[in-house]
């Protein structure tokens, strides 16, 4: 019985796979829409019904004119729910990413055909679903949240969009693949020795560097810098975003290497590299990374951090 | 507990609307406590929607339900039956308004609001109730829109535009189901109607019954004539015989030797031998018509001299009147062809004799006993008798009345000697019994006489105050033979009707607003008019029965067959289902333009049909450049128009908007008045050409 499931679920995956083949950009037709009632649809039927048997069994024609009634707006709302969805273009968006076993996010565009598109429900596959409404022509950015489990890039699966505007008595829906990937950073793990490098000193010295650097003079601020060392007296007054400069003493230049954490397993080297990668960076160190498989030059600021964490998500993948 | 869900702000309105315009004809009909819960129910409501109150908790909400279980069971003594039901129904559904703490309570809610406002048509069916329930069910589905658009900040408007365009759309599909979808007999016998009084005739008539009936001035039915409408005199609509007196009523009855069978004749029944000689005697019919008729809630049905009907549950019985199968619960309509025929042939034998010259043992009513043998001792034939009679009636000083005096033991003699005030059924009652004291059989029949013709749908309307009962009479060689007592005394009742009889009295069957409205010519018109439009509703929409969809279908089927229904339905409804998709998809709505954006199409179009070439999008001067060289007359207008047309459109601030409106309008239609002499355009090329 279990296998019979997942074969079944195997084939439903395919046949979707050949209908609905992954693209970046996805307009939402007939060929991609199902529809199908809610239970809400399924009541409203019931009491269709129940006017019906009461207005043949009353002779009543006005009831049976009122049963059908229902029924034919039943029928005019699926043509109105399908419309909802048919013309929404999906884009394949941005991506933010985020620690393994804690959640990203990926954009997702939403832009409207010759009508509107209201309460669209969008959602990745086990997280929470986010409504959007697009007015016609308009475009709608929408990140939505993804569960990540492991580290490294990680699919999406499909994207399913749901709407049951107007009336709720019927869903459609579709599940669209955006080949959409979002990245993974290794889970910090706390702890231990940091397995770094400086210089010709050893890993220890760092510690000992507080105020050890000459201030060298101020250049003006660009984007990147570590917002601790930008000069704020002198912003104040006036003159504008200026980044204080340190003289770089051979002792600052901390390299964190994936060799230096020996007896650890590969994926917890990750982390425990992670770890030191979000220390560093908020004490405001320069480090560089060392891995197997690449290395990254020593520096400061959000930007080698995001490059940091990055290499530690990719690393292993192979070519990534 | 989780979050309490919240209507939408937008959407909270047309909820509250829709509970109340569902429940609105219920508060109205229903019993008062009904019309007190409800809108405090729903005011309560109001204020959980505004903050002030909270959603109250089960102990608050059972025991109301128990109250309202309660209360039900005070004011109709059950839960059950439709009275009863829809009463708590409505109760329970405001109460519903109380419990909603999910989204799944508001779908219910709407869901059974759509329920509440149906059973509106157990009660009332006529047009404008139908149109208020329309209306109803779009408040109702905009709350539905409301529910399912959680976005905030929306307009409510957009919600009953929705709404609406979705009713709109459905109208035609629910025309084809209604017209298509085939009609069953009821499936079990629901007995709703009990409660529901009968109306119109009942199977018997004693003194006072008939002028109660000529108070009301409810429909009876209405007839449409195919060819001449008779007058007024032969209107005498039959609908049932009473032939059985016990000395103050007079009732339906056979007498025990005859079988229903052989009294009662149906289409595919056993066919009676005065049925076959009877349709053996036959010539071409007098009248056809066609008669509607409201709900009574009995068999009778109405028709003039001998009737025959197409109608497969329509039967005819031996004293020629026409009786359906099972009580009219709704409105129902049959084609009947009636002939004037002497029934002679129909014979009477013994037992009908008899039965027909029956009076009670007890020596009751001595004196008219006597005068009538006497006077047909003396008369040379039963109709020099029947004549002396009318004459009696008509010159003695008899009164004809809506409020005769109460009558005693002996009512013969007491209203022919004594009161001689009296209605159609006091007439009627004593002459029946004259002509069988004298031992002319003879019967009571009632029915109505008369009706009003609506020269709109040039038919007949037929109210209960054209009530009436008259005598037959078996004379020899002529079988029954109408005769009219009332006639007799009051001629004008039979002319003219009933309320021009009472007028010459100084009396009025009517009284109140719509006596007094009556007199009224425009409420008179008006009237009419909504007599017109009811006798439609009643004809296509109420009475669309099994028997018409078939007649009306095997015009367009051919032969009508359960698969050729349902292909048609599935065809005519899928073509409108296919038809609104794709106008759904495909239409672009053209951007809204300003008043002269409007203008500078305008003037295009103008120029384009007078055959200038103007490709798309082009600015108004080069539209003047083009224009002016095709006409050269229209050159000074035409720049004009131009001044005035980029000035408004190009100007930051226009200070007189509707006098530039009105110029800009002006100096086009100056253009269009020079556009009539165009010149070829290079007569050069064209001379070339020739050469």
């Amino acid at each position: 019985m279990k296998r019979f499931g997942r074969t079944a679920r195997q084939l439903w995956q395919r046949w979707l796979q050949r209908r609905i083949p992954p693209s970046r950009k996805v307009t939402l037709d007939q060929r991609r829409i199902f529809i199908f009632p809610t239970g809400y649809g399924f009541l409203f039927l019931l009491i269709a019904a129940l006017l019906f048997i009461g207005g043949i069994n009353y002779e009543n024609n006005l009831l049976l004119g009122f049963s059908f009634l229902l029924v034919s707006l039943f029928l005019i709302a699926i043509l109105h729910t399908f419309r909802n969805l048919a013309g929404v273009t999906l884009v394949a968006g941005g991506m933010r990413p985020g620690f393994a076993g804690a959640r990203g996010a990926l954009e997702v565009r939403v832009q409207g055909g010759a009508h509107a598109h209201r309460s669209l429900w969008l959602r990745w596959p086990g997280a929470v679903a986010e409504e959007v409404s697009v007015e016609p022509g308009q475009q709608q950015s929408l990140w939505l949240t993804v569960q990540l489990s492991r580290r490294g890039r990680q699919d999406s699966g499909r994207l399913r969009v749901e709407t049951r505007y107007p009336l709720g008595l019927l869903r459609s829906w579709s599940l669209v693949d955006l080949d959409h990937q979002c990245l993974a950073w290794p889970k910090p793990l706390p702890g231990g020795e940091c397995p770094a490098s400086g210089g010709e000193d050893d890993a220890g010295q760092q510690h000992q560097r507080g105020g050890n650097e000459e201030f060298e003079g101020l250049r003006s601020y660009v984007a990147g810098d570590s917002l601790r060392l930008v000069d704020w007296k002198s912003y104040a007054r006036g003159r504008g975003l200026n980044t204080k400069q340190f003289s770089d003493p051979a002792e600052g230049r901390l390299w964190l290497e994936w060799q230096r954490l020996p007896g650890v397993d590969p994926e917890s080297r990750y982390s425990r590299l992670c770890y030191w990668v979000l220390e560093l960076d908020r004490a405001g160190e320069r480090y560089g990374l060392i891995l197997p498989d690449g290395s990254l030059e020593p520096d400061l600021g959000p930007l080698q951090r995001e490059r940091a964490l990055e290499i530690l998500a990719l690393s292993g993948e192979g070519g990534g | 507990m989780a979050r309490v869900y919240q209507v939408p702000r937008h959407a909270f309105p047309w909820l509250l609307a829709g509970a109340l315009l569902a429940s609105l004809p219920h508060l109205w009909r229903g019993p008062l406590w009904l019309a007190v819960v409800v809108p405090v129910l729903l005011g309560w409501r109001t204020l959980i929607q505004r903050g002030v109150l909270a959603m109250p908790g089960k102990l608050i909400r059972f025991p109301l339900l128990l109250a309202v279980i309660g209360a039900t069971l005070y004011s109709h003594g059950t839960v059950l039956g439709p009275e009863a039901g829809v009463t708590l129904l409505v109760a329970a559904f405001a109460l519903k308004m109380l419990e909603m703490f999910r989204l799944r309570d508001a779908y219910v809610a709407i869901i059974l609001a759509s329920f509440v406002l149906a059973t509106t048509f157990l009660f009332s069916r006529d047009p404008l109730t139908t149109l208020y329930i329309g209306v109803a069910l779009v408040v109702v589905m905009a709350a539905l829109v409301g529910i399912n658009d959680p976005e905030s900040g929306v307009s409510p408007w957009r919600h009953l535009r929705q709404s609406g365009l979705m009713i709109l759309q459905a109208l035609p599909l629910m025309l084809v189901f209604f017209v298509l979808v085939p009609r069953m007999p009821p499936l079990w016998n629901l007995q709703v109607n009990q409660q529901q009084a009968k109306t119109g005739m009942s199977d018997s008539m004693s003194p006072g019954e008939i002028s109660r009936l000529s108070r009301q001035s409810g429909i009876a039915f209405r007839v449409e004539f195919d060819g001449e409408v008779p007058p007024p005199a032969q209107r005498y609509w039959r609908g049932l015989t009473y032939g059985w007196f016990d000395g103050r009523r007079w009732s339906q009855a056979l007498p025990p030797e005859v079988r229903q069978q052989e009294y009662l004749r149906f289409p595919n029944g056993p066919s009676p031998e005065w049925y076959e000689r009877l349709l053996a005697e036959r010539g071409e019919p007098d009248w056809r018509y066609r008669v509607v008729m409201e709900r009574t809630g009995q068999q009778w049905l109405y028709a003039l001299s001998v009737p025959f009907s197409n109608r497969q549950e329509v039967g005819l019985a031996r004293d020629l009147r026409l009786v359906r199968r099972t009580d009219i619960e709704s409105t129902f309509d049959y084609q009947v062809d009636s002939y004037q025929m002497p029934v002679a042939h129909q014979g009477l034998p013994e037992w009908e004799r008899r039965f027909y010259t029956s009076l009670p043992q007890e020596g009751g009513n001595p004196r008219a006993t006597q005068m009538a043998k006497d006077w047909r001792a003396s008369a040379t034939g039963d109709g020099a008798y029947i004549t002396r009679l009318l004459l009696w009636f008509n010159q003695e000083e008899f009164y004809y009345t809506l409020e005769p005096p109460l009558l005693g033991e002996n009512t013969v003699d007491e209203f022919l000697f004594r009161t001689r005030r009296g209605f159609c059924e006091h007439y009627a009652s004593s002459f029946a019994f004259m002509l069988r004291a004298a031992g002319i059989p003879a019967r009571i029949v009632a029915g109505y006489q008369g009706g009003e013709l609506n020269p709109l749908g040039n038919h007949l309307l037929v109210r209960q105050y054209d009530a009436h009962v008259w005598v037959e009479a078996w004379l020899p060689g002529q079988g029954w033979v109408e005769f009219d007592p009332t006639g007799a005394v009051a001629p004008t009742r039979i002319e003219q009707g009933l309320d021009a009889a009472l007028a010459e009295y100084g009396e009025s069957a009517l009284t109140g607003l719509a006596g007094a409205l009556r007199g009224v010519p425009l409420f008179a018109r008006l009237s009419l008019l909504a007599d017109y439009i009811e006798f439609g509703w009643a004809k296509w929409v109420l009475g669309y029965s099994q028997q018409n969809q078939l007649e009306f279908l095997s015009r367009w089927l051919g032969k009508v067959t359960p698969q050729r229904m349902v292909m048609a339905l599935a065809a005519v409804g899928g073509v409108i289902m296919l038809a609104m998709l794709l106008w759904m998809l495909w239409r672009v709505r053209r951007p809204r333009l300003v008043w002269w954006q409007r203008e500078h199409r305008r003037m295009t179009q103008m120029l384009s049909r007078r055959g200038v070439p103007l490709a798309p999008h082009l600015t108004s001067a080069q539209i003047v450049q083009i224009a002016s060289e095709y006409f050269p007359a229209a050159g000074q207008p035409l720049q004009d128009w131009q001044r005035c047309y980029d000035t408004i459109a190009y100007r930051k601030e226009i200070t007189e908007p509707m006098v530039l409106r009105r110029q800009l309008r002006r100096l086009r239609r100056l253009v269009g008045r020079r556009l009539i002499r165009p010149i070829r355009l290079n007569p050069k090329t064209d001379l070339q050409r020739e050469a």
